[in-house]
C-alpha cells in the first residue's frame, strides 16, 4: 500500500478551484456535476491521482474536496471521491494523459440527441467549426451506455475511445476528456461544446422561411430533414477538404508556454490584457484558452495567445519581436501581417460562435451564404453599418484591406478579426457587439421574420 | 488637375512686389497630402527656405483649404494656415472654424500663398473675379472687431464678405498673436498674427459662390448620412459641449489630477474655487447662448455677458477651456468675471490665450522667487492670484507696453532674459497647455514631439485616450504603449486638420466615415489606410521643415525639468515623466513614425513616403 497521506496542496487546490469555477461560467457543469482528475508527484516522490469529491461543487471546491488516491490499488481516499473515479484512473493511466475532466457539455449533448430508442449507435459527431475539427478530430465518438454513469461499461469504453480521441461524447449526459494537464483537458470541453453550440445554431436558422414544406402536417419533418441535408452536406464538403472550409488550422494547444508572463511589471497593460482576456471568456466571444490578442510597441508585440482566459486561470503573455519569425504560426503571421500594413495599435482574433454559424447563414431565395452581416438592432446599427463576412479561402491583403475600411471581418469557418487604433478594451468591443448583433439575427430568423425588411435601407449605401 | 471638390488653383500674393498670380494646384500634391495642414505644409516647403527669419520678408504664409470645404459635411469650414513660427522658429500650424475658409474656397481657390512684405498697412480683397492688394490704412491699430465690422460692411444678401484679419497685436509683432475671423474665431497658436503683422498685412477679405464638384453622390451622401447619425448619438457631439462648451472638462480634468496650477508646479486645487472656473458655473451665470461655426451641428460656441469693471454689460464669446485654464487656475486665479473680461480683450487685441496665461503665469512664478523685479515689471505685484491685473497685462501686451514689451516675447525668451529659462513651461518655445504631463505619458510624449511645440491639438489629444475615451481609453501610465498610442492621435488630428473638420467629431467617430466622404466627394481611393500613409507623410514633412529650420531633437523634443523632477500625485501614487522615460518614449515613437532613432528621416524612408527635398523652391 502506498505511504501517502490525505494532503493538501495549495498548489493544486488553486489549479482545481480555479478551473472548477471556470467550467461553472463557461456553463458546462451543474452545481455539482462533472468532476476533474490529475496525476501528481507528491513530495514523497510518489505518484498519485488528485481527483475531485463526488458531489462537490465545482464553482465552489474547498480543500477538502481534493481527494488523493492511489493509482494502482483501493484505499481510504476512495470513500470520497466522484463515483467515476474507475474511469478517470483508468484515463490517466493512458500515455500522456496527465489529466482528466467529465463536464455536461450541454450544447454538445443536445447537439446529438436523437428521437431513436435505445439501445442504439449514434453516429460519430462531425464539428463543422475549425477548433474542434482540428483539435478535437472530423469524427468524435457518441457512446450510448444503458447505465451513463460511472459504470463498469464506461469504465471499459471511455478509455478505449481516450486512447485514439480526445474527447469522447456519452450520450445524452456529456463528455470525457484527457489532457497533458488540467488545463487543457478543460479547453477540450469548451472547444466540444462550442461545436455543439456552432451547430445547434446553424440548425436554428434554417426555418420554414427557408424550406419549402407542403402540408402543414408534414412541416416539421421536412424542417428536420432540410437541417440534416444542410448539415449533411456541409460536413461531406468539410470532410472532403478541410482547408477549403476553414481559414487555417488554429495552432495547437502549447502547455510549454504556460504561465510565462515577459512583462510583468507594465502593470496597467497587464491589466488591460487581464480585463479582456476575462470578457472574452466570460461573455463566450472564444472557447477557453482559444483566439489571440495583441497591443503593438515599436519594434515587438505584446501577445496574448491564449485569449480566452478567466481571471483566475491567466494564460501566457508574451513579448515578441514584431518582424516576422520563422517559428511564427499562421495566428501570430496574420498579427504581423496587420501591423506591417496599418497603424493600428491591438487586433483580436475571436472564434465567436455566433458569428461563425452566422456565417453559413442563407437568405430565402438565395443561394449562397451572406457575405456582410447587417445589425438590425440598435446599437449595432449605431456601431456598424456593415461587418464583411469573407470566405475561408480570403487573402490577408484582402483581410487587411476589409480591417481598414470596417475594423471587424468575420471569416468564414476562421473566426472574427478586429482591429483598434488605440486599446484593447476598444477591439474587445468589436466582437462583443457582434456577438449581440448576430444573436438579434439569429433570433428574428428564428421567429420567421423578414431579414431583408428588417436591414435599415440605408446599410445597402453603408 | 481634374481632382473633384478641389478648384485646382493656387492663388500667390508677393506683398512685395505686388504681383498676384495663380499657379495650377498639382493633382499629385493632394493626392498625396490632400487639402488643408497637409497641403499647405507642402505648399510652404516648397516655398520658402526654412532657416528664413520668421518675422522678415521670406517667410510664407499658406493658408489652405480642403476638399470637404465647399460640400455639406458637418464641421468642415475650417480653414489651416502654415507658415514659420515667429515663437518657436519652427513650423507654425493653426487652424480655425468660423466661416472664413468656407468663403475663401468660394472665391475659387483651394490655396492662399502670401509672401514679402507690404511698403504700407494693406488687406487681400479676394473675390472669384479680381484679387486685389488694397490700402489698409483706415484699418491699422483698429482691434479685430471693429476690423471686421468695417470689412464685412459691404455684404450682399446671399454673398457676405468674410473677412480674416489681425489686431493691435499682430502689428505689434507679439510673437503669439492670433489671426480672427467672425469675431471670435482664432488661428491662435504659434504666432500667425505677428507674421501678418510683419508683412504689413491687416486682412484678408473674401466673397464668392463659386462650387465645388461631386464625383460619387451616392458614395458621399453615404459617408455623410453615417457621420451625421453618428453625431446624433455621441452624447458628447450632441450634447454635452453645446450646454456646456469645452470648459465642461475643467472639473473632469481635476478629477484626473491633470489640471495644473501655478505655472504648472502642482495640480492641487481649492474645489470651492475651482467650481467657480469650471464650465457649469459659466452655463449657469455667464451664457447667454451657444453658437456654431459654419455647417458644425455641435454648437460649442460660449456666447456670454458679463459685468465691466464700471458695471457695464459687455458680451463676447468665450471662455473656452484652455483659456479659463491658462488664464484661471495656472495663474492661481478663480475669478470668471475677470478671466472672460481678459478674454474678450485678448479676442479683440489678438492674443493667443493659451500662450498669453503660460507666459503670465511663468512671469508669476518668476516675480515671486524674486528673479523679476517691480523695477522691472513697472511697479506690477505681479504675483500669483492677481486677477485684476489680467485685463492690463493683456492690454500691455498686445501694445508691447512697459513689461507688456518682455510678456510678448512668450515665456521662454521672457524667462531666459531673467535668467532662469527653467522656469518656462514650454516645448520648443511654445507654452504648455492646461494638461499637465505627469498625469498622461502619452500626453507628454504629444507635447514633446509635436510639430509645432506644446501642442495638444498638434501633439495628439491624449487625454481622450486617458480618461474618456470610452472603449478608447489607454492607461495612463503605459511607457510602452503610449507611442504608438499618440503617433495614431497626431494622426487622426493630422487628418481631421487636413479635411478641414473639428477634432471634437472624433468623439463620434473616427475617421472611417470621412474616408467614405472625401474618396466619394473626389473620386480618389481616399481609403483609411491610404488616409493613414498621408498623415504619416504629413507628419515626417513637417518634421523636415523642422530639421532644416535647425531643430535640435537630442535637446528640444523634451519636456522641462520640471516634469521630471518634481512628481506629483496622481491615482494614488508620485508621478514625473524622468528623462530615462521621456528618452525611452522618444526613441519607441521617433521608430513608430519610421525615423532614425535621432529623431532624423533617412534618405530611403523620404524616398518611400515620396517626399521630396526640393532645392528647385518656388
Amino acid at each position: 500500500m502506498a505511504t501517502h497521506k490525505w494532503q493538501t496542496s495549495e498548489e493544486i487546490f488553486r489549479l482545481f478551484r480555479s478551473i472548477g469555477r471556470a467550467s461553472l461560467l463557461y456553463d458546462i457543469q451543474d452545481s455539482h456535476s462533472g468532476n476533474m482528475a490529475m496525476r501528481w508527484r507528491n513530495q514523497a516522490g510518489e505518484e498519485i491521482v488528485v481527483i475531485t469529491a463526488t458531489g462537490s461543487q465545482k464553482g465552489d471546491l474547498e480543500p477538502n474536496h481534493l481527494c488523493y488516491l492511489s493509482p494502482a490499488e483501493t484505499d481510504f481516499g476512495y470513500y470520497k471521491a466522484s463515483s467515476e473515479t474507475d474511469i478517470h484512473v483508468r484515463i490517466l493511466s493512458l500515455p500522456g494523459a496527465q489529466a482528466s475532466m467529465h463536464a455536461h457539455v450541454k450544447e454538445l449533448v443536445m447537439a446529438t440527441l436523437d428521437d431513436q430508442p435505445g439501445p442504439k449507435t449514434p453516429p460519430p459527431f462531425v464539428p463543422v467549426d475549425p477548433l474542434a475539427f482540428y483539435h478535437l478530430g472530423p469524427e468524435i465518438p457518441v457512446d450510448w451506455f444503458a447505465v451513463p454513469s460511472g459504470s463498469p461499461e464506461m469504465a471499459k469504453t471511455i478509455p478505449a475511445r481516450l486512447a485514439e480521441h480526445p474527447l469522447t461524447i456519452i450520450y445524452g449526459h456529456g463528455a470525457m476528456t484527457r489532457g497533458r494537464t488540467l488545463k487543457e483537458a478543460f479547453y477540450h470541453l469548451c472547444l466540444a461544446n462550442n461545436a455543439g453550440y456552432i451547430v445547434r445554431l446553424i440548425e436554428r436558422q434554417i426555418t420554414p422561411r427557408n424550406v419549402d414544406s407542403g402540408s402543414k402536417d408534414d412541416a416539421s419533418e421536412v424542417l428536420k430533414a432540410r437541417r440534416q441535408a444542410f448539415l449533411q452536406e456541409l460536413r461531406t464538403k468539410i470532410k472532403a477538404a478541410p482547408e477549403r472550409h476553414f481559414h487555417f488550422k488554429p495552432p495547437a494547444y502549447n502547455i510549454e508556454i504556460d504561465g510565462r508572463c515577459d512583462f510583468p511589471d507594465e502593470d496597467e497593460i497587464l491589466k488591460e490584457f487581464r480585463k479582456a482576456g476575462n470578457r472574452i471568456f466570460e461573455s463566450r466571444l472564444s472557447p477557453f484558452h482559444t483566439g489571440s490578442m495583441s497591443v503593438r510597441g515599436v519594434d515587438y508585440l505584446l501577445y496574448a495567445p491564449q485569449a480566452s482566459r478567466p481571471y483566475e486561470v491567466g494564460g501566457p503573455l508574451l513579448r515578441l519581436p514584431l518582424a516576422p519569425a520563422p517559428g511564427d504560426d499562421r495566428e501570430l503571421e496574420l498579427h504581423k501581417k496587420i501591423y506591417a500594413e496599418s497603424d493600428f495599435q491591438t487586433v483580436m482574433h475571436c472564434y465567436l460562435p455566433e458569428a461563425e454559424a452566422h456565417a453559413h447563414y442563407i437568405y430565402p431565395g438565395e443561394d449562397r451564404p451572406l457575405d456582410r452581416i447587417v445589425p438590425v438592432d440598435a446599437e449595432g446599427s449605431f456601431l456598424y453599418l456593415a461587418i464583411p463576412v469573407t470566405g475561408p479561402d480570403v487573402s490577408d491583403e484582402e483581410l487587411i484591406r476589409l480591417l481598414h475600411d470596417y475594423k471587424l471581418v468575420v471569416v468564414r469557418g476562421g473566426g472574427v478579426w478586429a482591429v483598434g487604433s488605440q486599446s484593447l478594451s476598444e477591439v474587445l468591443h468589436h466582437p462583443s457587439s457582434l456577438r449581440e448583433i448576430c444573436l438579434y439575427r439569429i433570433a428574428a430568423s428564428e421567429r420567421g421574420l423578414d431579414l431583408r425588411r428588417m436591414e435599415p435601407e440605408k446599410a445597402s449605401r453603408w | 488637375m481634374a481632382v473633384a471638390g478641389y478648384h485646382g488653383r493656387v492663388l500667390e500674393v508677393d506683398l512685395s512686389s505686388g504681383d498676384i498670380r495663380v499657379r495650377p494646384l498639382q493633382a499629385e500634391d493632394v493626392l498625396l497630402y490632400l487639402g488643408g495642414r497637409g497641403l499647405g505644409t507642402k505648399l510652404l516647403y516648397d516655398r520658402i527656405d526654412p532657416t528664413v527669419d520668421p518675422l522678415g520678408p521670406d517667410n510664407v504664409i499658406v493658408i489652405a483649404t480642403s476638399p470637404l470645404i465647399g460640400s455639406q459635411a458637418p464641421t468642415a469650414a475650417r480653414g489651416h494656415m502654415v507658415y514659420k513660427s515667429p515663437l518657436t522658429g519652427y513650423i507654425g500650424t493653426s487652424n480655425s472654424g468660423g466661416a472664413w475658409a468656407y468663403g475663401f474656397k468660394a472665391t475659387g481657390y483651394d490655396a492662399l500663398a502670401i509672401r514679402g512684405r507690404a511698403p504700407h498697412p494693406v488687406f487681400i480683397d479676394i473675390t472669384p473675379e479680381k484679387v486685389e492688394i488694397r490700402d489698409a490704412g483706415h484699418l491699422w491699430g483698429k482691434n479685430t472687431h471693429e476690423t471686421t465690422d468695417i470689412l464685412t460692411a459691404e455684404s450682399a444678401p446671399g454673398n457676405p464678405c468674410r473677412a480674416l484679419v489681425i489686431g493691435p497685436a499682430g502689428e505689434n509683432l507679439v510673437r503669439y498673436a492670433a489671426v480672427a475671423n467672425e469675431r471670435n474665431r482664432v488661428y491662435g497658436r504659434c504666432g500667425p498674427g505677428a507674421v501678418f503683422g510683419s508683412k504689413r498685412l491687416k486682412a484678408i477679405r473674401v466673397r464668392g459662390k463659386e462650387k465645388i464638384t461631386i464625383a460619387d453622390e451616392a458614395r458621399y451622401r453615404a459617408g455623410l448620412d453615417q457621420a451625421l447619425y453618428l453625431m446624433k448619438q455621441a452624447p458628447i457631439t450632441k450634447r454635452l459641449l453645446r450646454e456646456l462648451g469645452t470648459s465642461g472638462l475643467i472639473l473632469l480634468i481635476n478629477l484626473i489630477n491633470m489640471l495644473p496650477h501655478r505655472n504648472f508646479q502642482d495640480v492641487e486645487h481649492d474645489e470651492e474655487k475651482l467650481e467657480r472656473v469650471s464650465g457649469e458655473y459659466i452655463a449657469r451665470n455667464y451664457l447667454e447662448k451657444a453658437g456654431s461655426c459654419y455647417l458644425c451641428p455641435i454648437g460649442c460656441q460660449r456666447h456670454t455677458a458679463v459685468k465691466g469693471a464700471d458695471g457695464s454689460v459687455r458680451r463676447g464669446e468665450g471662455p473656452e477651456y484652455e483659456t479659463a485654464v491658462l488664464m484661471g487656475p495656472v495663474c492661481d486665479i478663480y475669478d470668471m468675471d475677470a478671466i472672460i473680461r481678459a478674454n474678450y480683450l485678448a479676442n479683440e487685441l489678438g492674443l493667443d490665450t493659451i500662450s498669453f496665461g503660460g507666459t503670465v503665469a511663468c512671469v508669476m512664478e518668476l516675480y515671486e522667487r524674486g528673479y523679476l523685479t517691480p523695477e522691472q515689471t513697472g511697479g506690477l505685484e505681479l504675483r500669483f492670484g492677481r486677477a485684476d491685473l489680467l485685463e492690463k497685462l493683456v492690454e500691455l501686451t498686445a501694445h508691447r507696453q512697459g513689461i507688456g514689451d518682455l510678456l510678448a516675447e512668450g515665456s521662454y525668451r521672457l524667462a531666459e532674459r531673467c535668467g532662469h529659462p527653467e522656469r518656462a513651461m514650454h516645448v520648443k518655445k511654445l507654452e504648455i497647455p492646461g494638461y499637465d504631463p505627469r498625469a498622461s505619458y502619452a500626453q507628454a510624449l504629444g507635447y514633446m514631439t509635436s510639430p509645432t511645440g506644446a501642442c495638444h491639438l498638434r501633439g495628439g489629444y491624449a487625454v481622450s485616450l486617458a480618461f474618456f475615451g470610452g472603449t478608447r481609453e489607454i492607461p495612463r501610465f503605459s511607457l510602452l504603449q503610449s507611442p504608438i498610442a499618440i503617433r495614431n492621435m497626431q494622426n487622426t488630428g493630422i487628418l481631421q486638420d487636413s479635411l478641414g473638420i473639428c477634432r471634437f467629431t472624433g468623439f463620434a467617430f473616427s475617421v472611417d466615415p470621412w474616408a467614405r466622404i472625401v474618396s466619394g466627394l473626389t473620386g480618389q481611393d481616399f481609403s483609411t489606410a491610404r488616409l493613414e500613409e498621408i498623415a504619416n507623410r504629413i507628419a515626417s514633412l513637417e518634421r523636415l521643415f523642422n530639421l532644416e529650420a535647425g531643430l535640435n531633437p537630442e535637446e528640444e523634443d523634451l519636456l522641462p525639468a520640471r516634469f521630471a523632477e518634481v512628481p506629483i500625485m496622481a491615482e494614488g501614487k508620485p508621478r514625473a515623466v524622468t528623462l530615462e522615460s521621456q528618452l525611452q518614449m522618444r526613441r519607441d515613437y521617433y521608430r513608430a513614425r519610421g525615423w532614425n532613432d535621432d529623431g532624423r528621416p533617412g534618405q530611403e524612408f523620404l524616398r518611400h513616403m515620396k517626399i521630396q527635398r526640393r532645392n528647385n523652391r518656388i
